[in-house]
């Protein structure tokens, strides 16, 4: 792996050897080199389970969310009258509106118990996930790190900071997340319809048996392309504005480095790098919000779907 | 395969299913469960608040409209009652004045009658005492007295004398 440096190193400047924008935005995006986990642990059946930076954003993500969660509701719940007020108040509209908007259209009055909590834990989580990555903790850590903690190269504070934060922008995080949308379609075809109905209602029935030789293979094959189209749209929109984001700031260091100047650089940060970056950070605000809740509603209409099969 | 972003990482695939997994059961176990389940009893309360609040309005108006007619009776009656104790009062007034005159026309109808017996009777009693004072002025005139038939065959003459200047 070519992406070792430390981010601080590039955010200051990269005065010693020449800046590599395209290398410095691969580094703040994507995870952090296997060959140097956070955690490493051992190798089980040929698959890798060192915890990498995108682990470790997964279960702070999942911590924070239950902590949060869990004790906003448990607190309200112990109130004599159900009167939510403050972060209860957020929440409570937030569960509300994917049940009775994001689930119960969809899957139908009968089941939007059974599945109102894995949405909104996919929502939730998403939102969460995709949100962390627009706050800049490790490049404070890392300034901090700079000028304060001078943490050595190999201390758990400096490796910590190598690699985007943004977990949901990596395929492999939002394929396991799909995977889920995939095992619950099926679930609920399942838990609907009988394990062998389930499957005889991916293609209409009492239709003349050569059109079954082209509908078969479509209907599988479109199985499988759902959670990719999820798995896709998810990592490629969170991946992308981050890129952009870093694009339009890497400007600073170009011009510093193609004038010879740090003025020049500082120059175009005021002017176009850090209006236009500030910008884009307004339009993630929504990408995050949108793109959680995309996820949620298809895995929505799909287990809909697999429940009320229209053919 | 150099590019990290496009880096198939099954290790972190499998972490991640586990995590959200992890988090799902946590989660519907200690909160969304819990937190449903409220929702909908909330949801169950408000409505029948709200149809508490409904039906509490329609009795209200019900019984308004009940009093209302009430008032409305009760008005027509009083009407009634007062008209009747007025006719009741008029008729009663008349009768009394009537019984009033019937009795002062008894009372006037027996003072004549008394006065008409009283005053036969004192001419009764004049008349006898102008026989005894007759006869007495006549003996005294006669200067002696007569006998006994003499004297009843003169007051029947006298008498007759009277009765015939009378008439």
């Amino acid at each position: 792996m070519a992406f070792q440096e430390p981010a601080a190193e590039h955010l200051a400047g990269a005065a010693a050897e020449t800046f590599n924008a395209g290398r410095t935005i691969l580094e703040h995006v994507s995870n952090s080199s296997r060959e140097h986990p956070l955690i490493h642990l051992p190798t089980l059946a040929g698959i890798d389970f060192s915890v990498t930076k995108h682990v470790l954003m997964l279960w702070l993500v999942a911590g924070t969310v239950f902590v949060l969660v869990t004790w906003a509701i448990r607190r309200y719940l112990r109130q004599d009258r159900l009167v939510p007020s403050g972060f209860m108040n957020a929440l409570e509209a937030i569960v509300e509106f994917v049940r009775d908007s994001i689930v119960l259209p969809n899957v139908g009055k009968k089941w939007v118990n059974t599945w109102t909590p894995l949405v909104l834990t996919l929502f939730i989580f998403i939102v969460s996930a995709n949100a962390i990555g627009l706050i800049p903790i490790f490049d404070v850590l890392g300034v901090l790190n700079h000028w304060v903690l001078h943490a050595g190269e190999e201390s758990f504070i400096v490796r910590v900071m190598h690699g985007g934060s943004t977990a949901t922008a990596n395929f492999n995080v939002t394929a396991a997340l799909a995977t889920i949308t995939f095992l619950a379609i099926i679930v609920a075809g399942t838990k609907a319809h009988g394990f062998v109905k389930h499957w005889e209602n991916l293609v209409p029935h009492g239709l003349a048996a050569p059109i079954y030789v082209i509908l078969i293979p479509i209907e599988l094959m479109g199985m499988f392309v759902r959670p990719f189209a999820l798995t896709m749209r998810l990592a490629a929109n969170m991946t992308g504005g981050h890129i952009a984001i870093l694009a339009i700031l890497s400007f600073v260091f170009l011009f510093t480095e193609r004038f010879g100047t740090a003025i020049a650089g500082i120059g175009v940060g005021f002017v176009l790098s850090v209006p236009m970056a500030f910008g884009i950070s307004l339009l993630e605000i929504i990408v995050v919000l949108v793109q959680a809740y995309v996820f949620s509603l298809l895995t929505a209409v799909f287990i809909g779907m697999a429940i009320h099969v229209h053919h | 395969m150099d590019n990290p972003l496009v880096q198939p990482d099954p290790g972190l695939y499998i972490w991640t299913i586990l995590t959200f997994l992890v988090l799902l059961t946590a989660l519907a176990k200690f909160a969304w469960g819990p937190l449903l389940k409220a929702l909908e009893s909330r949801q169950a309360t408000i409505r029948k608040s709200l149809d508490d609040a409904k039906l509490a309005t329609e009795e209200l108006a019900r019984l308004q409209q009940e009093s209302a007619q009430i008032v409305r009776q009760a008005r027509v009656e009083a009407e009634a009652i007062i008209s009747q104790s007025r006719t009741d009062a008029a008729r009663l007034r008349d009768e009394m004045r009537q019984k009033a005159k019937a009795e002062s026309d008894g009372i006037v109808k027996n003072a004549e009658r008394q006065i008409q017996l009283e005053t036969t009777r004192a001419l009764e009693q004049i008349r006898h005492e102008a026989i005894d004072l007759s006869v007495a002025i006549a003996s005294k005139i006669i200067q002696r007295n007569l006998s006994k038939e003499d004297n009843e065959k003169l007051i029947d003459e006298a008498l007759r004398q009277v009765e015939t200047r009378k008439h």
